[in-house]
């Protein structure tokens, strides 16, 4: 089953630490809503951006010497919210974290859950007021990198800017695909899709091997990112397991047949331009 | 405001119960279905598969039983919310 539980929180007393270069692995508090994701804040910026380009020297020393600041955060904690003017960005470097709005009664619309390595909040760095709010959805080891400091490598590397340029777009095409998403497919294909965008987005990463990867969501999270009830999300994800369209065993999810769950969402990786080697 | 119901089976996937709810002019204004043992969210309650009118949007609750359901419904109809 997967798990439709409270989300579990875990204290958050550890303080922040300074990391510019050199990693040391976290202590994991064993909890199974912490996602694995032993890469350190800079290897996962330097993993992200080789994607697109190959780094000079320069560049990545440039990388490297980013001040970044980790935090643990709890599950359900906000990290920014909609109308703060935050002066520094944030990067998963393990767990998951959601983009979301509230209407005005307080419903919830998840639009984008992310994976390590993401910079949820990098529109931050141009647009001085939030216009959504962002929360780790597990336990989450983030990295906030100043402003500031980004702008300084962004002025001196300009395929740095348009790497990071390019990662706004493609978080714009990824909120356009979850229109057509939320709007025009069934339940059933809806949930079908995540989980396909969550199995790409997680390979890319290096975080779901031979097809078995972590959704440690409640399916109240999951009913919100596609737009149904947790009842109706219990239904759907009943009907995936019955069809061996998806195996689970606690929050640990395993696609048996890869080309079948795609066919069945309608899922078209396109939209994500994980593409290795392009030039940037 | 009385409300009335009409049995029927709803083709969720686990043949479930449920109920046609008609208002006095005898409009169909909600199905509700008496979700099965196998649902892990909320077994064995009433939920608001579908609402018409006042009772369309994306707002699906569950219901301890039959009566709390057509309070809620009652409530929206007169209310609006």
């Amino acid at each position: 089953m997967l798990s439709q539980t409270i989300t579990i929180s875990v204290a958050c007393a550890r303080p922040a630490i300074q990391v510019s270069s050199g990693w040391t692995p976290y202590l994991h508090t064993g909890n199974s809503r912490m996602t694995a994701g032993p890469y350190s804040p800079h290897s996962l910026m330097i993993r992200k951006l080789e994607s697109i380009f190959r780094l000079s020297s320069e560049e990545e020393q440039a990388l490297q010497s980013l001040p970044v600041q980790i935090q643990f955060l709890k599950a359900d904690q906000d990290i920014v919210r909609i109308g703060d003017s935050p002066s520094q960005c944030c990067l998963l470097v393990e767990g998951y974290t959601c983009v979301y709005k509230l209407t005005a009664e307080g419903k919830r619309q998840i639009v984008a859950f992310h994976v390590p390595g993401d910079i949820p909040d990098l529109q931050s760095l141009h647009l001085n007021v939030l216009d959504n709010s962002l929360a780790a959805v597990t336990p989450c080891t983030v990295g906030f990198i100043q402003h500031e400091d980004l702008r300084r490598v962004c002025e001196r590397y300009p395929r740095i800017t348009a790497a990071l340029w390019r990662e706004t777009l493609v978080d714009a095409s990824i909120f356009r695909e979850w229109v057509l998403n939320v709007g025009r497919r069934d339940a059933f294909s809806r949930m079908a899709h995540l989980l396909c965008e969550l199995r790409v987005k997680l390979k890319a990463v290096g975080l779901a091997e031979d097809d078995t990867f972590d959704v440690p969501f409640t399916q109240v999270e999951l009913a919100d990112a596609i737009g149904t009830s947790n009842v109706h999300v219990n239904r759907v994800l009943q009907e995936l397991r019955a069809k061996d369209l998806i195996r689970s065993k606690g929050t640990q999810v395993t696609i048996p047949d890869w080309e079948k769950l795609k066919e069945v969402a309608g899922f078209d990786p396109l939209y994500l331009h994980l593409e290795q080697g392009r030039a940037a | 405001m009385s409300l009335s119901l009409q049995p029927v089976q709803v083709a969720t996937g686990h043949d479930e119960d449920g109920v046609l709810v008609f208002d006095e002019s005898q409009r169909l204004i909600a199905v509700l279905t008496h979700l099965s043992e196998q649902n892990e969210v909320a077994p064995g309650q009433w939920f608001l598969e579908a609402g018409f009118g006042r009772l369309d949007g994306v707002h699906h609750p569950t219901f301890a039983n039959l009566d709390a359901a057509q309070d809620w419904i009652r409530q929206r109809l007169t209310h609006g919310s």
